[in-house]
């Protein structure tokens, strides 16, 4: 008998060109470029539309209120909104001694965003030879621009990290496992059937995972009116998904907090409202249990 | 993906790769024991799965197109499309390199100064490069340093 032909695991290295040491290598700038961060949260929901972008902008801006070191991460490549809620954009990207110049918003937030650097009436392209099948293809190029983004950008020390991530509760697992387990996770939901059942999967599906499910955020809880400051009913009434996870808190819709999200403004200029209040509670409390983690 | 000689059953090493062509790439592997070659031969969605991955096959960086980029030259997915956003751009496609902007007075780069470059992700380069010689040119300085992209931070609120 003849000896036994080789199989893949039985040969070494991969004849020359080292992918899989190529991958690991951009692993390790990443962490490298992370090394300052002390914690990650990523805010994330099954659904769209349910107000992820606009709940980042501001809890992290509470945050930053509140005296942490805070950074937004826009990783929805193809709907980026974050630098229009931090309005950032104007100036050019500046290369640093360690990667990216950091864009800060007025109130003193990181924010990285394709949308800095891309007009809104143009859609995120890819070069591609395989004209027509982008499904093929294109997750995996979207996650190797997230690693190049998260590897050259000078992140420095930062009490938090918040990621906004792109909706849909596959997307939800799939950067969860692309982020590590190192990063907490906050699902953000409405008072509607139709809205919690998709979160509800969302829930399920990082179950999954090794990452730590910190709660869910009930948005739009009520309409704060501003003639007669009461929370009334956005939603009609009736049977919901029960999420088999923590509140976090509940924020009212308020229009003004949409208009002044809209052109970038901060919750300096509403700081008694309702919606702000009670972002600035989850905020807290998010700290709260990041710290006692 | 690894290569076996079934003749030796040897693991076959990367040999060389060839020209690229309409998105194809070639990629060549020999057996170290009775020199026998071989060549891999991708197809478009190959091309493209490999160039996703951001990897270089062979020492030799595969672009979006199924050529190998040239020292330098950017692998941006969204080059050609931020190239043309950027203010002085005429044609819409031409990417910009450090110190070949398109402008009447050029601007030269430092060593420490491209380094910081190369070190900030590829899509945003060609933004870098336009809007950092706009600086050094309106502070009238007729070369890109690291003092003066520290001088750029602070100027941009940064």
């Amino acid at each position: 008998m003849g000896t036994p032909t080789r199989t893949y695991y039985d040969i070494v290295g991969d004849g020359g060109s080292d992918v899989l040491g190529q991958v690991e290598r951009q692993r390790g700038r990443i962490d490298e470029s992370l090394s300052g961060v002390r914690h990650q949260i990523a805010v994330a929901s099954g659904k769209g539309g349910v107000g992820k972008s606009t709940l980042s902008r501001h809890l992290a801006s509470a945050m930053a209120r509140h005296g942490w070191e805070t950074a937004i991460l826009d990783a929805d490549l193809n709907g980026p909104t974050q630098a229009r809620l931090g309005s950032v954009g104007s100036a050019p990207p500046v290369p640093g001694p360690r990667g990216l110049v950091l864009p800060r918003s007025r109130d003193g937030v990181g924010v990285l965003s394709l949308g800095a650097y891309i007009p809104e009436s143009s859609s995120v392209e890819f070069e591609s030879v395989a004209k027509g099948e982008s499904y093929t293809w294109r997750a995996t190029r979207e996650f190797t621009l997230m690693s190049e983004i998260l590897a050259g950008v000078e992140w420095g020390t930062l009490d938090v990290l918040v990621f906004d991530l792109p909706p849909g509760a596959e997307r939800t697992v799939q950067f969860a496992e692309f982020l590590g387990p190192e990063v907490a996770f906050v699902l953000v939901t409405l008072p509607s059937a139709l809205a919690s059942g998709v979160v509800a999967r969302s829930v399920t599906a990082l179950d999954t995972t090794r990452n730590r499910l910190l709660g869910h955020v009930l948005n739009m809880d009520g309409y704060a009116c501003a003639g007669c400051g009461e929370v009334r009913p956005l939603f009609p009434s009736g049977e919901t998904t029960p999420l088999d996870t923590e509140r976090l808190g509940s924020i009212p819709f308020d229009p003004q907090l949409a208009q002044l999200s809209d052109r970038g403004g901060s919750l300096d200029e509403m700081p008694e409202s309702a919606a702000a209040q009670a972002i600035d509670n989850l905020a807290r409390k998010l700290m709260n249990i990041l710290e006692s983690a | 993906m690894k290569f076996l000689c079934l003749e030796c059953n040897e693991p076959m090493k990367l040999y060389e790769t060839g020209p690229p062509e309409r998105g194809s790439i070639e990629v060549k592997y020999e057996c170290p024991n009775c020199l026998h070659q071989i060549a891999m031969l991708t197809n478009p969605f190959e091309t493209q799965v490999v160039s996703s991955l951001g990897v270089t096959i062979g020492g030799e960086i595969v672009n979006a197109d199924g050529n190998a980029a040239e020292q330098g030259v950017s692998k941006c997915p969204f080059a050609a499309k931020v190239a043309g956003d950027a203010p002085q751009e005429s044609d819409g496609t031409k990417i910009p390199e450090p110190g070949n902007s398109p402008s009447d007075e050029k601007i030269s780069w430092t060593e420490g100064a491209r380094a910081r470059l190369d070190r900030i992700p590829a899509f945003v380069r060609p933004m870098a490069i336009t809007g950092i010689e706009q600086f050094a040119r309106d502070k009238g300085h007729p070369q890109v340093d690291e003092l003066l992209l520290d001088q750029a931070k602070d100027h941009f609120g940064m």
